[in-house]
């Protein structure tokens, strides 16, 4: 009796604990920007895991796995979430980590920013997460939103003009293109 | 580079890195600052994006699940190669643990049911209705009869029993809400000891899970109650199972 597929279970199971420890946080924060609740985010997170499991075997290179996971996260929360549930605008305070390291002010920095980030509109909000949680590129940021690539980058500089004009209203900094607020296709 | 793209570049990347941005971002004293500022503003960005907690024990629980999930296919695997009998044997065994181990968790507590998207939808609706009554019901101050009480009740398909808990309470407001469209629900409200404390009663699915309102300023309860849900909201510092235990001993569907 062959023992092939007991060895071949023991190192997917070992393949797929390295993936969940390697990649389980930066998962989770993305899940939680995406739908601002932490039960929900956590649900999304068992859920992607649980199809990331089952099909373990079409991931053929490791490096693409966070890629490979945060797109699973995306049609997961689309087929389970959106069409049901309106987009929170408030984010729990409970979320935020506050290390008591932290100044007073600096934990008020944080909270700012939160609120900030979560006010962003979904389509800016989700790539200068992928950008800013998941370290991609702009092309494979395209990729996963099934996006040109000037498509991502007119909504990351909007995304971050957007912040810029809540962290420094008066600044001379704050951008004015007048109206020439895209990529052109040559970027 | 021109001025104008080279900052649509550093908006959407400030930690660009190729040769012709650096360039152009050292090219004056002015667009060095501008991206120092940018890239000051982004760490800040990245750090509170990445602030998030994550909930303890998580990634045990993930594995955990996998696992879970492997355990049919080795199972299978093994017993293909077993005699009839065994393999009934074997069934019957796996079903009675299961039921054990359920028996087990259920009976410990462990067990803590989800609230489906339907019912987080459905307890989102009756927050945006608690909104916008509030201010109808912090000025109500009539103190209703059981028979106006019941009138309001009844439309919604449902009859509140005569009890002198009830005779005894206030109650300064009952109207109809349509929390969910198409079915004519009912809200009444009493005075409780730090405010106003709402019930809802809604003839449409009952929610999977009895679960706890998630809210601000509310606290309260989704109840699952026959055909239909009880919704018991009051402020964070009040009690709310003295109400609990009125309204669920006293109310029923006549429909």
């Amino acid at each position: 009796m062959s023992d092939t597929p007991v060895l071949d279970d023991r190192r997917k199971k070992e393949r797929y604990e390295a993936l969940v420890d390697a990649l389980y946080q930066d998962v989770y924060r993305y899940a939680y920007w995406i739908c601002k609740n932490s039960a929900l985010a956590e649900d999304l997170v068992q859920e992607t895991f649980l199809r990331a499991w089952r099909s373990l075997d079409s991931l053929q290179n490791d490096k693409a796995a966070k890629a490979w996971l945060f797109t699973i996260l995306r049609r997961e929360n689309a087929r389970l979430y959106e069409r049901y549930r309106p987009e929170l605008v408030d984010i729990e305070d409970q979320s935020i980590a506050d290390s008591d390291e932290n100044e007073p002010d600096q934990r008020m920095d944080r909270r700012l920013l939160h609120e900030a980030i979560g006010k962003l509109e979904k389509d800016y909000r989700d790539p200068l997460m992928l950008q800013v949680i998941g370290g991609f590129s702009g092309k494979e940021i395209a990729e996963i939103l099934e996006l040109n690539n000037n498509t991502v980058m007119t909504r990351l500089f909007r995304a971050r003009g957007k912040l810029r004009q809540v962290f420094f209203p008066d600044s001379e900094l704050t951008e004015d293109f007048s109206g020439d607020d895209t990529f052109d296709e040559q970027n | 580079m021109e001025d104008l793209e080279f900052r649509k570049r550093g908006l959407a990347n400030p930690n660009d890195s190729s040769e012709d941005f650096i360039a152009a971002a050292s090219a004056s004293a002015e667009r060095a600052k501008w991206l120092q500022d940018l890239q000051a503003l982004d760490a800040r960005v990245h750090a509170a994006a990445l602030s998030i907690d994550v909930p303890a024990g998580l990634a045990e629980r993930l594995k955990a699940h996998a696992v879970a999930q492997s355990v049919p296919t080795a199972t299978q695997a093994s017993v293909t190669a077993l005699p009839a009998r065994s393999r009934y044997q074997r069934y019957y065994a796996m079903a009675a643990s299961l039921v054990i181990t359920l028996g087990v968790i259920m009976s410990s507590g462990l067990w803590t049911a989800r609230p489906s998207a339907a019912d987080i939808k459905f307890h989102d609706d009756i927050l945006g209705h608690m909104y916008r009554e509030t201010p109808r019901i912090e000025n109500a101050t009539a103190d209703l009869s059981l028979e106006e009480i019941n009138q309001v009740i009844e439309a919604a398909g449902g009859h509140l029993r005569e009890d002198e808990r009830i005779k005894s309470a206030h109650i300064k407001f009952a109207n109809d809400c349509n929390v969910v469209p198409s079915i004519k629900g009912a809200h009444i409200v009493l005075e409780g000891t730090k405010g106003s404390v709402s019930v809802i009663m809604i003839h449409n699915s009952p929610v999977s899970t009895e679960f706890d309102v998630n809210d601000p300023r509310f606290q309260g309860k989704i109840i699952p109650f026959g055909q239909g849900n009880l919704v018991i909201l009051g402020e964070k510092d009040e009690s709310l199972e003295t109400y609990e235990t009125l309204i669920t001993e006293t109310f029923e569907w006549v429909i």
